[in-house]
């Protein structure tokens, strides 16, 4: 920089020596100078050679020009010089100065032309440096580009390596043989130990081979296996083929039998198919079934015992694994009580499907059908519920054609929550017997059993002793025994039986009250006089309300002999201006349990057994001397006998009432015979018939 | 098959389960009979009670032949409970019914039925193991009838037999030796049967029979009665409407007064004069129970209340109890302690009132299965 500062400094200096020459001469003279300056260069250059030019170029690289400074300079004072002598030579006004002053004036100016020259010379030589600078720029350019060019390669080389470096194999993936397996069983010319050992690259690429060796041995096995599998199948199809067609032919032997069977009465082939169904029992329903079967084959032939339901569902059914995972239930039920409102639906069905599992019933259920003399029949239905396990019953009522005649007062009789209530007392099937039910159906968000009795039939205790089951306390329901189903099972049937005459008796001998009759069977002739003058002139379905409401009933309801699942009646029973009206409860264990009859009569003043001893009297024939009205063989009419008495205790009471009519006679003549009309301190009346004599005496 | 026969096993296993529902059928046996036992326990009539020598027990019988015996003791006690009310100990008295009327000497307890008189001794009793002593018969005149005992007392006296009274339904009274089980007479005279007697004195008795009629008695001869009252003609005491019968008499220690009732009013009688002198009116009931206590007369009959009268025909008070018709009223006078008038009637409740004027507490005439 230096060397171009120096020629800058010269410039400077040039163009100031310029000006200050110019200053003499005014604006004016500057001008001229400049143009007489650059005028005769193109004058030179015209008239002259044009090399000459150029020479004065490379005139520049030969001068030096630290001596055109001096040249310069020595110029430079050479003019000041030939000024002072001019001024002094002025000065001094000598004639002969004017010559002088012009050769000085020559002198000086031809100074001035070397200057120019000088000048000229500095510029090219600026011009020339600036060049050289330019060149010297433009190659520091060129070979910056190069070297980023340069790094730019490098860097991509060495993402290059990089990607090199991190490049992974497929065979690492592969799971090999470990390296000892390899060098044993590996035959030698694969393994090539002697190369192996050393080259780790060569030991992989072999043991790669081995596994490559080895895999196609293993291919090969499996396509020979796939080969005798598929050789199997079809043995085993033919043989199934073979069994199949078999099937149909063991049929027709069968069939062909079956006449045989007949003809010699033994059904062998029911039987059987029965036993085999018999299998798929669940085991309670199992035991009632092989009980039922027993006692109909030794002492009941009314009795039919069959199976019923879907066979193949049956099969499926596999009662030995646990059916209800109830922790894990809980635990989904929990999952789902987290679960945001938009799955309530879900959940909703689940609960359902989950309820409906609970109850869900054995796809088997045991039919057995208690016949009785007259032709009528009930079905009862037990089934099984498997999540709960009781026995539920279900009834159907099988009418024989000459119980048409039906009841409006009884129409419930023979209905099937009503008709084996209190089969034993205290049980009305509308609980379930297994303890454990209750925190099951709790646990599951179900309501109480008796909810679902509609749905899934009667739970009654008799029900499960003679499936064998028996529920002691709390937890898990015992292995049904043979031996309770056994103990049970002939008195259950018969109470069943005895209970179904019963009904069927009572609902005849409510259709007759209703048409005012009260029709006493032969058999109980004897224990009434033949004429009785009080009628029935009512008889109606009442409620245990009102029975409670009535307050002559007060003594009986608190001494505990009408319950609510009684069945209650009001019959009006008349003689003249007397009036008897009795509320009449029958217990669902009629006629175990015997009708209480509760009485009001209306003669004169209102009597019942709360003011009137007499009428507790004729209460107490009716509610406590009922054994006499029945007989050992049956005791189905109990009710009419009770009705029949209260008649003939009605008119006994009205025909020896006190003629309290202070004039004239008594208003019911005594057309019966009284061996006395009042006995005791009670004053009692002659309540009992007594068939031989035909009269009336006390008890 | 194979199921079928494998199943049989069960049949070998212990039966011990079978205990429970033999258990559970028993006592529905036990609950029907219950049933049968509350039916009668609501048609009890207690037609008779007496208090041990004693005077710690009550006995009791009822119209379907039992006898029942209470501890007072135990039921008057502070810490009683509803079991310590029930009777200590009840037994079957009469094969043939209603007990009618029952009474205590020093060691025996008498019960009269249908044509029987019989004795229990009060200790036998008491140790639960009830033996009858012996019988009397009442003497049958009529096949198909048996003459009901209605009203019986025993005339002690020093120097003579010990002889029982019974009033009876055929109109008699016989009189027993009970020392030798004779019959000593028969007194005959009403025309229907004998509701009550009462004794007057050593000598006489009154009875009330269902003829309307109260006989006075001399009980040494066989004879005619030597008084007879027909309270149904007094004016002031007949009721129509109820009938002419007498059903209670009662005569004061001091034999001047004679107290009777039933289907006419109950009426007080000067013996001396034979005349009529006080009425008590009991409108809608006849009296069947009479009794005289210290200065006052105690009546019951067919209504829930016991009527304390003053000897001028005064009404005292009217205790509410709980048998809707009274038939007997018992004041324990053996025992200071244990003092109390006891109430029975159609009711299986006995009323105990330690104050005469309230119930205090009803015994229970359960009856044994």
């Amino acid at each position: 920089m230096a060397s171009k500062d120096i020629p800058l400094d010269k410039e400077k200096k040039r163009k100031r020596t310029l000006k200050a020459e110019g200053i003499p001469n005014g604006s004016g003279d500057g001008k001229l100078v400049e143009t007489k300056r650059i005028k005769p260069e193109p004058v030179l250059k015209q008239e002259s050679d044009v090399s000459l030019f150029y020479a004065e170029e490379e005139e520049v690289d030969e001068r030096d020009p630290e001596k055109d400074v001096e040249h310069f300079k020595a110029a430079c004072s050479n003019i000041k010089h030939a000024i002072l002598e001019i001024r002094e030579l002025k000065e001094n006004k000598a004639s002969h100065t004017m010559d002088d002053i012009e050769k000085k004036r020559v002198e000086a100016t031809l100074q001035f032309i070397a200057l120019k020259k000088l000048n000229r010379l500095a510029h090219i030589r600026c011009k020339k440096v600036r060049d050289s600078t330019n060149e010297a720029k433009l190659r520091i350019d060129k070979y910056h580009l190069q070297l980023q060019n340069l790094l730019y390669e490098v860097m991509h080389l060495e993402k290059e390596i990089t990607k090199c470096l991190e490049f992974k194999s497929k065979d690492e993936e592969i799971e090999l043989v470990s390296l000892d397996q390899f060098y044993l069983k590996a035959p030698a010319e694969i393994s090539k130990p002697e190369v192996t050992q050393h080259d780790q690259h060569q030991q992989t690429l072999a043991r790669l081979d081995w596994e490559l060796e080895q895999r196609k041995q293993l291919a090969s096995r499996l396509k020979v296996s796939q080969e005798s599998k598929a050789k199997v199948e079809e043995d085993i199809r033919m043989k199934q083929e073979y069994l199949e067609n078999l099937q149909p032919k063991l049929n027709t032997i069968l069939q062909a039998t079956k006449p045989v069977q007949d003809y010699l009465g033994m059904p062998f082939d029911e039987i059987r198919e029965q036993h085999q169904t018999a299998g798929y029992l669940p085991l309670p329903l199992f035991v009632l079934y092989k009980q039922s079967t027993a006692y109909r084959e030794a002492c009941d032939n009314l009795l039919t015992v069959t199976i019923d339901g879907d066979l193949d569902a049956a099969k499926l059914v596999d009662l030995s694994v646990p059916l209800l995972d109830e922790d894990s239930e809980s635990d989904q039920e929990e999952q789902e009580k987290k679960a945001s409102k938009r799955r309530r639906k879900t959940v909703d069905s689940k609960l359902s499907d989950k309820k409906h599992r609970l109850l869900k019933k054995h796809p088997l259920s045991v039919i057995i059908q208690v016949g009785c003399e007259d032709g009528s029949a009930l079905h009862l239905t037990f089934s099984y519920l498997m999540y709960l396990h009781i026995v539920t019953v279900s009834i159907k009522v099988k009418q024989s054609s000459e119980m048409g005649n039906s009841s409006v007062s009884g129409g419930d009789l023979l209905s099937e929550d009503s008709l084996l209530d209190e089969l034993y007392p205290g049980d009305h099937g509308d609980t379930t017997p297994n303890p454990t039910n209750q925190y099951q159906l709790a646990r599951n968000g179900l309501k109480d059993f008796s909810h679902y009795i509609p749905q899934v039939g009667q739970p009654y205790r008799w029900a499960q002793w003679i499936c064998g089951l028996q529920y002691l306390g709390e937890g898990a329901p015992q292995k049904p025994q043979e031996i309770i189903s056994c103990g049970s099972l002939q008195g259950t049937i018969r109470k069943i039986r005895q209970r179904f005459r019963a009904r069927s008796s009572l609902l005849q001998q409510l259709s007759a009250l209703e048409r005012h009759s009260v029709a006493v069977s032969g058999e109980y002739q004897s224990l009434f006089p033949v004429k009785l003058q009080s009628l029935v002139v009512s008889w109606q379905r009442s409620t245990f309300e009102d029975f409670v409401a009535a307050p002559h009933t007060r003594s009986i309801v608190e001494a505990g002999l009408a319950k609510d699942n009684d069945m209650f009646f009001i019959a009006v029973i008349e003689r003249g201006t007397a009036k008897l009206t009795a509320r009449i409860a029958v217990a669902p264990d009629y006629p175990n349990v015997a009708p209480v009859f509760s009485v009001l009569v209306q003669w004169q003043s209102e009597r019942c057994s709360a003011n009137d001893s007499h009428i507790k009297n004729l209460e107490e024939e009716l509610n406590v001397h009922y054994d006499e009205l029945v007989q050992e063989k049956s005791c189905d009419y109990l009710l009419t006998n009770q009705m029949q008495r209260l008649i003939m205790c009605f008119d006994v009471y009205l025909e020896t009432g006190e003629n309290s009519a202070k004039e004239g006679p008594s208003e019911f003549s005594r057309e019966k015979v009284f061996s006395r009309t009042t006995r005791g301190r009670q004053r009692a009346k002659p309540y009992k018939y007594c068939a031989e004599l035909g009269i009336f005496t006390h008890r | 098959m194979a199921k079928f026969l494998k199943s049989t096993k069960y049949a070998q296993e212990p039966d011990w389960p079978i205990a429970g529902v033999q258990n559970y059928r028993s006592n529905m046996k036990e609950a029907r009979e219950r049933g049968l036992a509350a039916r009668k326990l609501l048609y009890t009539t207690v037609f008779s009670q007496c208090f041990s020598p004693c005077g710690k027990f009550l006995a009791a019988a009822n119209n379907f032949g039992y006898i029942a015996v209470f501890s007072l003791e135990a039921a008057l006690a502070p810490a009683a409970t509803d079991i310590s009310k029930n009777p200590i100990y009840t037994f079957k008295a009469s094969e043939d019914g209603s007990i009618n009327c029952l009474i205590s000497t020093d060691t025996l307890i008498i019960s009269a039925s249908y044509g029987t008189i019989s004795a229990w001794k009060w200790s036998d009793v008491l140790s639960r193991a009830s033996k009858v002593l012996w019988t009397l018969t009442i003497p049958k005149r009529q096949p198909f009838f048996t003459p009901e005992v209605n009203s019986i007392y025993i005339n002690s006296q020093e120097d003579m037999a010990n002889h029982l009274f019974a009033g009876c339904g055929d109109n008699n009274i016989h009189v027993w030796d009970i020392e030798t089980g004779q019959e000593v007479h028969c007194l005959q005279g009403h025309t229907d049967y004998v509701h009550a007697i009462t004794k007057k004195s050593d000598n006489e008795c009154a009875s009330a029979s269902e003829d309307g009629t109260v006989r006075i008695w001399d009980c040494r001869s066989a004879g005619e009665a030597s008084l007879i009252l027909q309270p149904f003609k007094h004016e002031a005491c007949a009721r129509p409407e109820f009938g002419k019968w007498v059903g209670c008499v009662g005569v004061d220690s001091g034999n001047d007064w004679l107290i009777c009732g039933g289907g006419p009013r109950m009426s007080a009688w000067y013996l001396r004069s034979l005349t009529m002198s006080t009425t008590f009116d009991t409108p809608g009931a006849c009296q069947q129970f009479i009794m005289f206590n210290e200065d006052t007369v105690i009546s019951a009959g067919t209504e829930a209340f016991v009527n304390h009268w003053y000897m001028n025909g005064d009404c005292k008070s009217r205790v509410p109890c709980t048998p809707t018709s009274v038939f007997s009223v018992a004041i324990n006078r053996e025992s200071e302690t244990n003092r109390v008038l006891c109430v029975a009637g159609s009711s299986a409740t006995i009323d105990v009132c330690t104050n005469f004027g309230y119930k205090a507490f009803g015994l229970s005439f359960t009856i044994p299965d």
